[in-house]
This record gives structure tokens, C-alpha cells and sequence, in this order.
């Protein structure tokens, strides 16, 4: 029934639909399905010592072997991680936000650091802190002797990093669920005669369940899927042993990368069925808010004087876990080599040279003489590898979020106007698919199976194949971003006013001018905040990296990894710690700046620039004019 | 100028327009008035060209334009949410389709400036963004904006909907004004039916998909034309059996089977009787107080009407008080019941 009549550049427009059409076929068959497939085919794809096919022999050699250990291990993390996770950011977001607890925005702002300060920054700072002669450790066993010095390795230092290095998503979204709730209801609650616990357990909870219940599902997939933690603390779950296994050959164990295949596939039907639970629930619908007017919520004060300092101990305490390993970092990367090796602060010596510049290692021998390397000690910026990591990572990390918007904006863009019909829901769940995957699962497969010079649609490159695995990981970055990135600009595609785009034809723009004249302009906020945040989570990603293990292809993730490595012995990887505290410190600098300009800058409409601008204006006539006075 | 001849429009199964004719003349004021989703917006929308009919005419000036694409069709629209672009200033805006005309700067300026003086838009708000303005602003920028191109017709569609009530009023009045001014033909479509009785030159009532009635306010007010407009358009009383026994008794003409109305203004409290009146007994139930008027509820035997009086501050009655009601027979209006 809509006006169909033909523009004149219909011709261009079918072209671009056709291109259009072969380019997203060719992702989702090229980098999605097929890749994928050959995964999982590649399981029954084995032969006995004769050479005859065994499709079940990995089969067996899973149940007979020591990989159900693996699994149980990743599942053990992920229940653990569901009920620490949950105590700890359920408690951070009532802590700061229902209840009255003092100085809860400095609580608040010690809770959300994990938002800049996460991921594999995160796992070797708690390192630097907690391992057998990490800083804390070494100055708990002075007051506790008995203290196992290694208490910070294998399960308990996985599960303990990852139970504060996971609450982000509470602190963003179960504090956005709490904050709309309608106080009204609480006050209702109270005045039909419930204490403050029972109006939070049968008023307020309720409310949250589906905030809850989402977030407790992506904890139980992150923790299944862990890896940074993992392998950097020495805990045998499946991801590492994925990466292990895909960098093994025959000559060492049975068919190495089917039981990667294999592993990466279990990974892959425990993520399938959760998002498949978690989606059939959110279809059941919520429980919403009916009120007209809502009231602000206002903060509830514990009357009960003992569970009140109680409840502040607790707040506290855990405030003083958030913030410790910041703070640490952050002073230990202004202090020199000497102090960071011992792990002593030297309040008199602060330095920059963990950051700029370089200076002589004098070490001894093992024939007692003295060598000095020169320039040995460097800073994070004047470090050839550390430097050259950084460089990867921002180019290849740059590329892909570019990449990956650009895709979802055309397609969004498609699905918007075609909203509906059978083909925009077909693109929308090809591009959504790679969610159902886990990360490793696409990384590994992509490795495996670009690994050949005979794959027809790539024109017969090995993918994986020095240089080109840097392409190969840009692929796979924007592959695993393309959800994420829908999901967001999707939505700010629909919060547009469809009568905006009936104003720009009724004053006769075409559809390319409306898109570039009127839509984006409104959607370009939210396609720069996706761009910084997925670039944000791939300048410092592990997995993807430590997966794709190529020496043509280290990210900075991975150069950090290897500052974990024995330091200093015969000047082998001197000040690598000290570049470790840099490296975080300057990674929370950019993952600070990247929020601010997408939350700060990037929220400001049109209005409040101009406004802005004004205000400026008249601050400069008002300073020149006193100037001139 | 605008003419649609026999439009039919269907969304699958459902016919949304059922053999619409409308003539709206040069110059005109012409109101599309119903309840939501009675299709009157997608009347709108067949005229400005976003739906293409089933099957009829849309002319305009004796030329079939019901195949022209939109932007070719002069008609400037005004939508309910004014659908200004956010990115845009208010000058960008006014501007957009100057722009695509490809009309030359300087002639784009001085087309601006005009536009804006005329609808009282400064030049400080001209470099505004569209959020910066009140709603009364933005009203004016939409109203410039679709009137720069100089259409031939402008299509509002219920841009008052969303502003209180006050503002609703104040900018009524100023909707007319600048509608008088410039002369243009114009189609409004609104679901208030004070905004169309105040507003319009005359009106096409919609219901359903068919159009009840077109009038002048008048005419739909005083001469409703079916048993829907005359519910729709204001307050009304349905008068029962026994009020329509005394009426017939009394030998004034109207059929017993038949719906009889009365509005509310016409029901006499304790006036001096006129000739042919029935008068009955009647005791105030209560009353709702709108300052300049005073709303009464009275029973009447078995049957609740409702007046309403000028409030002169002296005579006002009180819940229980016995009062005298006139009915005249020249202020019924009577409908035959449908099937």
C-alpha cells in the first residue's frame, strides 16, 4: 500500500541491493556458518593407527581421558562465580543505592572502577598483589605466618579475581533496575505495616528478578568461558585447553585439535541452551511498572544500630578490595625498578620512567662478574615490544569496531525499512548469530580452518599465514563484536521518529540524503559510543589473541601476558612489572577517557553543544572584556 | 483545489477508507474530525502521497496527482510531533528543503529570514537547535518549514496533540491567525472536537472509514447529520420512552421508535414556558462546576439529564432543589435507529 512509485536512480539502488545481499551472505556462510561447521565436522573426521575412519574415536577418548575434568572445572567456576558474583554486586548496588550508607559516592566510584580496570590488566594487578610474593602477600605473612604464600594460585585465585572483575554488569545495570523502581511502592509497602527488609524482599526483588536472572546467566557463560584468569593463574578449564591443544601437534598427544574441536563445540551448546533459556524468559514478559508519576527512590536507613555499622564494615571492606589493587598499581608505576622488584615503596624515588625512557641494568653473572645491559630497563612507551603490541592492538582493535559499525548501521538500516518482513529478520539473526558462539569457538575455528591455501571464497590465501593472520584477527574481532553492535544501534535505529523520515521525503529527499542528512546524525551518538566501547574491550582483549597465538599478530593483551613471565634473570625481561603497573595505569586512562567521551561528550545533543558553545562565548567576552578594562 | 473521488484504501484485509469524496476549495480551512482510528490520518496520508488508495482519485486543482511521488506534489505537512531534525539548527531546518531544491545560498537566506518573520521566529532562534525552543516555537519552525517551499496545500496532522492545555488554546488562536495571513489552503485533522468546531471553515466527520458528514461547525453542531456526529460532536442527552411518550402526547411530530437528542444548552431550567414547550418536574442530583458554566445533573422522572447554565453567581441551584425543565420541540434532533 506504501507509495512504491520508481525513483530515477533505481538502477544504483538495485546494484547496491544486490551487493548488499552477496555481502552479507558471504559473512555469515564465509566467517560465520561454514568455518564453524568444519569445527564441529572435524570431530568425525578421524581415522584408527590403519588409516580407516573413526568418527567417535575423539568420542571415546573424551570420556576415557581427563577432559570431563576440563568441563567439570569451567563448570565448577561458573556456579561458584554465580553466587559470589551475584552476593558481591547485589550488595555493591544496594550498598550505594538503597540503602543510607555513608560516603557512598566515593563507595560507588570504588565499586565501578572495574569498569576501567578490567581483563587481563586486572587479573596480573591482583597478580602483582596477591601472588606468592606479591605485595600483600608478602605483608600478610608478617602478621600471619602460617599463610600459605601460594594461596593466590589454581581456583581460589580465579574464582576471587573474577568475583570482583565481573560485578560491572550489576554496577551499570542492576543500579539502573533499582533506580526505576517507583518509590510509591516502597512507601506503600511500609505503610501497610513492612519492616525495610521484608519491603526490599517481597517490593523491591521482585521488580529485579529479570535484571537478576539476565545477569546471572551471563555471569554462569562468562565464567564458563574464562580464560585470562585461567591461564594466567594456573586453573585447568576449558578455554586454556582449547589454546593448548590447538598449538599441539599429532607427534605429541592423540589428535590434538579434534579435542579442541570437541571442547570449543561443549562450550558452544552450554552457551546455546543459557541464551536460549535466558531469551524464552525475557519473552515471558516483566514485571512492569503501572505508576504514572513514580517517585524517586529514596534511600533506606537501617535502623538497627548494630546492623548499620554492620552493613558499613561491609561497605567498606569491601570498597577497600575494589580499591586496593588500583591504587597499588597506580603508585607502583611511579616508582623505580629497585623498588618494584622488592615491592617496598620508596616514597623518596617516584619516577616516570615506567612510562618514558630507559636506563642500564647492571646484573651478575653466573661466573660472579658483573654485565651491564644497556637501556635494559625501559618504560612502556620507549619498549620495542611493548610499544609494537600497543601499535597492534589499537590498529587492529581501530579497524574492526570501525568495521563492525559500518556493517550494522547499513544493516540496521535495511532492517529498519524493511521492518517485519521475513529478509530484515533473516539479516537481524545472521548477524546476531555469532552470539551464540563462544569466542573461542569462532577464533579456533577461523585458525583451523583459514590454516589452508584451499579455501575458494578467500581466493585461496592462507589466512593464517604471517601478515595475513592480522587480517584474519580483524575478522574475527569484527565477527564477535556484531552482536553487541546491533543490539545498541538497533535500538537508537527504532528510537527514531518515523514521522523524521516522512518530513525529509514530503521535502523531497532521497533515501541516501535522508539516511545521511537525517538519521545518522541522530544514530551517530550511539554508533561513536558502540565504536569506543567494543574498541574499548578489543585494545585489551586476551582471548581472541591467545588464541590466534601468532607471533605476526601480538596484541597488547598478550604483551602483558608475557610481562607475568621470570623477570630479570640474566636481564631477560627487566622492569617487566614495572611496565605492568604502567601498562594499567595507562590502559584505566584510556578506557577512562573512551567512557567519558561516550557517556560526557558523546550524550550531548545538538542543543547542549550550542548551548555549551554560547557559554563559552560569552566566559571569553566576559575574560577579554575585563582584560581590556 | 483538493478533490478525492471514491478513495478506497485497505491494510490486507482491512479497509481503512471506504469510498472517501471530499472537495476542500482554495483558500480553505477544511478539518478531518473522528474518534482514533477512524481514518482520518490515513486520509491525510493518501493526500500528501506516504499511502497510495486501492482504488479512486486524489486531484488537486483538476490534476490527477494520485500516482505523484511525494515530493512532488506541493503539499507542505505539519506532523503531530512537528518531526523537526534533532541534528539540524532551526535555520537548517527551515532550510532542508530549500537545500534540496537547490535553490542558491543568498535565495535561501532571504527565504529563510522571510519565512521567519512571518511565523515570529528571531534570528537568535534561528541558530538555535530545535530542543531548545518551547513547544510553541517549535510549532512556528514546523509550520515555516513546511511553508518555505511555498506548497500549494498544507496538511496538519493533530499538531496540538501534544501540548497542554493552555498552550493548546493560545496556540489555536495563532494557528488561525497565521492560517488568514498566508491564505493557504489547509487540511487539519484532529480528534478534539472544540479544536475543529474553533478552527475550521468546515468540517468532514470521520467514523469507521466512511465520512458521517462534511459542514460547516455549524451545521455538524446544530444540524448533525447522523446519530454518530451528533454524539460525537459535544455533550448530549438521549431522551428516554417516557420523556418521548410526553413529547408525542403532546403532538409534537416525531416517531416513537425513533433516537431522540437534546443538547445540553437546550434544556430550559425554570424559564417563562414558551408554546408547544413540555415542561417537566425535574430535581437538581448534583452539579460539577466549570466556572464560566455550571453543569447540572436532574432527574426527571425515571431518566438523569444534564443542563448546563450561565454562571452569573446568583442563580445556582443546589443538589435536591425542584426545578422546572423546557423542552422545545424545534431543539430536538432525531435519527432513525440503525440496523
Amino acid at each position: 500500500m506504501q507509495n512504491t512509485a520508481k525513483p530515477s536512480w533505481l538502477k544504483p539502488a538495485l546494484l547496491a541491493k544486490v551487493f548488499g545481499i552477496a555481502f552479507f551472505v558471504y559473512l555469515f556462510f564465509g566467517f560465520m556458518l561454514l568455518p564453524c561447521l568444519n569445527t564441529l565436522t572435524s570431530i568425525f573426521r578421524q581415522t584408527d593407527a590403519s588409516g580407516n575412519a573413526d568418527p567417535l574415536a575423539v568420542i571415546r577418548f573424551f570420556f576415557a581421558g581427563n577432559m570431563p575434568r576440563f568441563v567439570w572445572n569451567s563448570l565448577k567456576l561458573a556456579l561458584f562465580l554465580v553466587v559470589t558474583v551475584n552476593v558481591v554486586g547485589v550488595s555493591i548496588v544496594l550498598l550505594t543505592e538503597y540503602f543510607d550508607i555513608k560516603g557512598a559516592k566515593i563507595l560507588r566510584l570504588g565499586y565501578m572502577t572495574t569498569l576501567i580496570y578490567s581483563g587481563v590488566a586486572l587479573v596480573t594487578g591482583y597478580q602483582f598483589l596477591y601472588d606468592n610474593d606479591g605485595i600483600l602477600t608478602t605483608m600478610m605473612l608478617t602478621y600471619f605466618p602460617n599463610l600459605d604464600p601460594n594461596w593466590f594460585s589454581g581456583f581460589n585465585a580465579v574464582l576471587f579475581t573474577m568475583t570482583f572483575a565481573c560485578t560491572s554488569n550489576h554496577a551499570l545495570f542492576l543500579r539502573n533496575a533499582i533506580r526505576g523502581i517507583d518509590y510509591n511502592t516502597v512507601e506503600a509497602a511500609r505503610n501497610l505495616g513492612a519492616k525495610p527488609l521484608r519491603a526490599l524482599w517481597k517490593v523491591v526483588f521482585p521488580t529485579l528478578i529479570p535484571t537478576m536472572f539476565s545477569l546471572t546467566v551471563m555471569t554462569f557463560i562468562t565464567g564458563l568461558c574464562a580464560m585470562s584468569a585461567p591461564t594466567l593463574l594456573g586453573y585447568d578449564s576449558i578455554n586454556p585447553e582449547i589454546v593448548r591443544l590447538a598449538g599441539s601437534s599429532v607427534a605429541d598427544e592423540s589428535f590434538p585439535q579434534a579435542r579442541a574441536a570437541l571442547l570449543s563445540i561443549i562450550l558452544a551448546l552450554f552457551t546455546i541452551v543459557l541464551l536460549t533459556v535466558l531469551s524464552a524468559y525475557e519473552r515471558k514478559g516483566h514485571y512492569l511498572s503501572v505508576s504514572k508519576t513514580k517517585a524517586r527512590l529514596v534511600k533506606q536507613k537501617i535502623d538497627n544500630p548494630v546492623a548499620n555499622v554492620l552493613a558499613h564494615i561491609y561497605a567498606y571492606v569491601l570498597f577497600i578490595v575494589y580499591m586496593t589493587p588500583v591504587v597499588m598499581i597506580v603508585v607502583f608505576a611511579f616508582q623505580n625498578y629497585p623498588a618494584i622488584r622488592m615491592k617496598t615503596l620508596d616514597f623518596s624515588n617516584w619516577t616516570l620512567l615506567n612510562f618514558f625512557g630507559q636506563e642500564d641494568y647492571s646484573y651478575m653473572t653466573s661466573r660472579g662478574s658483573y654485565r651491564t645491559r644497556e637501556g635494559a630497563i625501559s618504560g612502556l612507551f620507549s619498549n620495542d615490544a611493548t610499544l609494537g603490541g600497543i601499535r597492534t592492538s589499537f590498529l587492529l582493535s581501530a579497524a574492526a569496531a570501525a568495521i563492525a559499525c559500518v556493517i550494522v548501521v547499513v544493516a540496521c538500516n535495511y532492517i529498519f525499512r524493511n521492518r517485519g518482513k521475513k529478509r530484515s529478520v533473516a539479516l537481524e539473526y545472521s548477524l546476531l548469530f555469532p552470539w551464540l558462539l563462544p569466542t573461542i569457538l569462532i577464533c579456533y575455528s577461523y585458525r583451523t580452518y583459514f590454516n589452508s591455501n584451499d579455501v575458494w571464497y578467500v581466493l585461496g590465501n592462507n589466512l593464517y599465514f604471517m601478515d595475513n593472520v592480522r587480517i584474519l584477527i580483524i575478522i574475527a574481532y569484527t565477527v564477535v563484536k556484531l552482536p553487541f553492535a546491533l543490539r545498541m544501534i538497533k535500538a537508537s535505529f527504532y528510537a527514531i521518529d518515523e514521522e523524521l523520515e516522512d518530513a525529509a521525503r514530503n521535502l523531497g529527499a532521497s533515501q541516501l540524503r535522508t539516511f545521511l542528512r537525517v538519521k545518522l546524525p541522530i544514530i551517530l551518538p550511539s554508533v561513536l559510543a558502540v565504536f569506543a566501547l567494543n574498541f574499548n574491550a578489543l585494545f585489551t582483549e586476551y582471548d581472541m589473541g591467545a588464541t590466534f597465538a601468532s607471533s605476526y599478530g601480538v596484541t597488547y593483551a598478550m604483551v602483558i601476558q608475557s610481562m607475568c613471565l621470570d623477570e630479570g634473570l640474566y636481564g631477560f625481561n627487566v622492569n617487566a612489572s614495572g611496565r605492568r603497573c604502567a601498562s594499567t595505569v595507562f590502559i584505566m586512562l584510556v578506557s577512562g577517557l573512551i567512557l567519558y567521551l561516550v557517556y560526557g561528550v558523546g550524550a550531548r545533543d545538538l542543543g547542549d553543544r550550542l548551548a555549551l558553545r554560547d557559554r563559552r562565548r560569552k566566559r571569553w567576552q566576559r575574560l577579554t572584556g575585563k582584560l581590556k578594562e | 483545489m483538493i478533490e478525492l473521488h471514491d478513495i478506497v484504501v485497505k491494510f490486507g484485509e482491512f479497509t481503512a477508507l471506504n469510498n472517501i469524496n471530499v472537495h476542500v476549495k482554495e483558500g480553505e480551512f477544511f478539518t478531518f474530525l473522528g474518534p482514533s482510528g477512524c481514518g482520518k490520518t490515513t486520509t491525510l496520508r493518501t493526500i500528501t502521497g506516504f499511502i497510495r488508495p486501492e482504488s479512486g482519485i486524489v486531484s488537486m486543482r483538476g490534476r490527477d496527482i494520485t500516482r505523484v511521488p511525494i515530493e512532488e506534489r506541493s503539499i507542505g505537512i505539519v506532523f503531530q510531533s512537528y518531526a523537526l531534525f534533532p541534528s539540524m539548527t532551526v535555520r537548517d531546518n527551515i532550510a532542508f528543503g530549500l537545500k534540496i531544491k537547490k535553490l542558491k545560498r543568498p535565495e535561501i537566506e532571504r527565504k529563510v529570514n522571510a519565512i521567519a518573520q512571518k511565523v515570529e521566529l528571531s534570528q537568535e532562534q534561528l541558530g538555535k537547535a530545535v530542543s531548545q525552543l518551547s513547544g510553541g516555537q517549535q510549532q512556528r519552525v514546523a509550520i515555516a518549514r513546511a511553508l518555505v517551499t511555498e506548497p500549494a496545500v498544507i496538511c496538519m496532522d493533530e499538531p496540538l496533540s501534544n501540548l497542554d492545555a493552555k498552550l493548546r488554546v493560545q496556540l489555536r488562536n495563532e494557528l488561525k491567525k497565521m492560517q488568514k495571513d498566508f491564505g493557504i489552503t489547509t487540511i487539519y485533522v484532529t480528534h478534539d472536537q472544540e479544536e475543529a468546531l474553533t478552527l475550521s471553515d468546515r468540517i468532514a466527520v470521520f467514523n469507521n472509514g466512511y465520512i458521517e458528514q462534511t459542514g460547516t461547525p455549524n451545521e455538524v453542531y446544530n444540524h448533525s447529520a447522523t446519530e454518530f456526529v451528533c454524539n460525537f460532536i459535544g455533550d448530549i442527552n438521549r431522551l428516554e420512552s417516557g420523556i418521548v411518550a410526553e413529547l408525542i402526547a403532546r403532538g409534537v411530530p416525531i416517531a416513537s421508535e425513533d433516537h431522540h437528542f437534546l443538547r445540553l444548552e437546550r434544556l430550559r431550567l425554570n424559564q417563562p414556558p414558551m408554546d408547544g414547550e413540555l415542561v417537566l418536574d425535574g430535581v437538581i442530583e448534583s452539579r460539577e462546576y466549570y466556572g464560566l458554566y455550571i453543569k447540572y445533573y436532574l432527574r426527571a422522572g425515571a431518566q438523569v439529564l444534564k443542563a448546563i447554565e450561565k454562571n452569573d453567581g446568583v442563580n445556582i441551584y443546589e443538589p435536591g432543589q425542584s426545578v422546572k425543565l423546557g423542552i422545545l420541540a424545534k431543539d430536538l434532533m432525531s435519527y432513525a435507529p440503525q440496523a
